[in-house]
């Protein structure tokens, strides 16, 4: 399997502790810090995986779609080796992507509300769907060998509450990746190389050129 | 009938009628095949394709959930929100979501489709990032590009895994018609389309119905082409 489409899903809920190596049953929201970007790969909160994510000799990926909670005042930024790669115009650090820009789930409230009927402060707000004003084109190339990271952030000065408080956050946020593997990987270097975008059709595109070229009768010399 | 358009509906809790064979919350966390999982609707044998067929998997989508937030106390807190269910959040120490938490994971032969960043496989794709029903509310974030093939010979599945154990109406633990269901959308093709598929495949074309018209195509013009009369003289 030489491309295959990937998508990974971070919470900040975890069954036991603060964090768990993928999803648990009945998982409960853990604090996030507000202003201080969190790893949801190995972050050590909510669901995470058992080592950084990175790519092999024979790996390429490219990030097609990053997102997160609209509420909370969420935003997701994308680190590869050491580079962050959302930056501000004046080349400062920024949170990234805000989840209001880039929703996930896309349709969801803006303020998390949880209940459809609440009269007091938590009022879904009828409509209150929140679409993406954000796509991520170009995509994001991670290259053979690399390391990278999606950062979560809460701009809320008291992060993302969770635990048996009389007040708690669910926060989420989504990667969506292709993996190019094996041949596919090299391809995708080479069109990297000749500056052509790398995606499924444009690596099947370099495919059918080398059979092409393969099929096509050599010329004899004449003597 | 060489190319069509297919399509499968699971529902966890149309089951036989038999005991057990509806979704419950002892299934949590487990993967459940949604051709013969034994729960819910199921079909007679696993799903596979035979010699002359070529099966491409279009879309995948399963129940979507929502992540939220309760701001203090003396707020309503309310067990369901468009549709999902779960318990009261600060009765159950901070479950904040709503929905199954479910995913869904293809099985190509024994190997599964999607994995985390470290190679280890993971539960599938989010009911939340490709929603069934999709609605204003739940919209999708994922789309199967590249698609998934199943070339003649192999079997396949499709499993639903949820993690929420209370999504049941008013947060019960067992649960209803619509709140654990799964769809998969995918193009069979047959006979000598599925040959013309395996070309297509060797080529490096991508498997859709326009591509396999387009070389249906290119064989009749090939066929229709006056011969090139060799002159002995």
């Amino acid at each position: 399997m030489a491309m295959r489409s990937q998508v990974y899903e971070w919470t900040n809920n975890s069954a036991t502790g603060t964090s768990s190596i993928r999803q648990t049953v009945d998982p409960i929201a853990q604090t996030v810090s507000g202003n201080k970007k969190t790893d949801i790969f190995i972050g050590g909160i909510g669901s995470n995986i058992t080592k950084p994510a990175e790519t092999n000799a024979t790996q390429f990926v490219v990030i097609e779609d990053v997102a997160t909670s609209a509420h909370a005042a969420s935003a997701v930024q994308v680190r590869i080796n050491t580079t962050d790669y959302f930056q501000n115009p004046d080349v400062t650090d920024q949170n990234g992507v805000p989840g209001l820009a880039s929703p996930y789930p896309r349709g969801t409230t803006s303020n998390g509300a949880i209940s459809d009927n609440d009269t007091a402060d938590l009022v879904v707000i009828a409509g209150d769907n929140v679409l993406p004003s954000f796509s991520l084109t170009p995509e994001i190339y991670v290259l053979p060998g690399q390391t990278y990271s999606v950062l979560y952030t809460s701009a809320q000065d008291a992060g993302v509450t969770g635990g048996k408080t009389v007040s708690c956050t669910s926060v989420a946020c989504f990667v969506k990746y292709t993996l190019y593997d094996g041949p596919d990987s090299l391809i995708a270097n080479r069109l990297l190389e000749m500056g052509i975008t790398v995606n499924p059709s444009n690596v099947d595109w370099y495919k059918r050129s080398l059979l092409e070229q393969q099929s096509m009768p050599s010329t004899g010399g004449v003597a | 009938m060489a190319m069509r358009s297919q399509v499968y509906e699971w529902d966890g809790s149309k089951g036989s009628g038999a005991a057990g064979s509806t979704l419950t919350s002892n299934d949590a966390g487990k993967s459940v095949s949604i051709f013969i999982g034994g729960k819910g609707n199921n079909i007679t044998k696993p799903a596979e394709t035979n010699a002359t067929q070529f099966i491409v998997i279009e879309e995948i989508a399963s129940t979507p959930s929502y992540f939220g937030t309760t701001a203090s106390t003396g707020s309503s807190i309310g067990t369901s929100v468009r549709g999902l269910n779960g318990i009261a959040p600060l009765t159950a120490a901070g479950q904040t979501y709503r929905g199954p938490l479910a995913y869904t994971q293809i099985v190509i032969n024994t190997t599964e489709y999607f994995l985390d960043p470290d190679n280890i496989a993971n539960s599938g794709v989010p009911g939340a990032a490709s929603p069934f029903p999709r609605s204003v509310n739940f919209q999708p974030s994922f789309n199967l590009h590249p698609t998934v093939y199943v070339l003649p010979g192999q079997t396949f599945d499709v499993r639903y895994t949820f993690y929420n154990t209370t999504h049941g109406t008013g947060g019960a633990a067992t649960y209803s018609a619509g709140q654990d269901m799964c769809f998969v959308k995918y193009t069979l093709y047959d006979g000598p389309d599925s040959l013309i598929a395996n070309r297509l495949l060797e080529m490096g074309i991508t498997v859709n119905p326009g591509n396999v018209d387009w070389y249906k195509r290119s064989l009749l013009s090939a066929a229709s082409a006056p011969a090139l009369a060799t002159n002995g003289a």
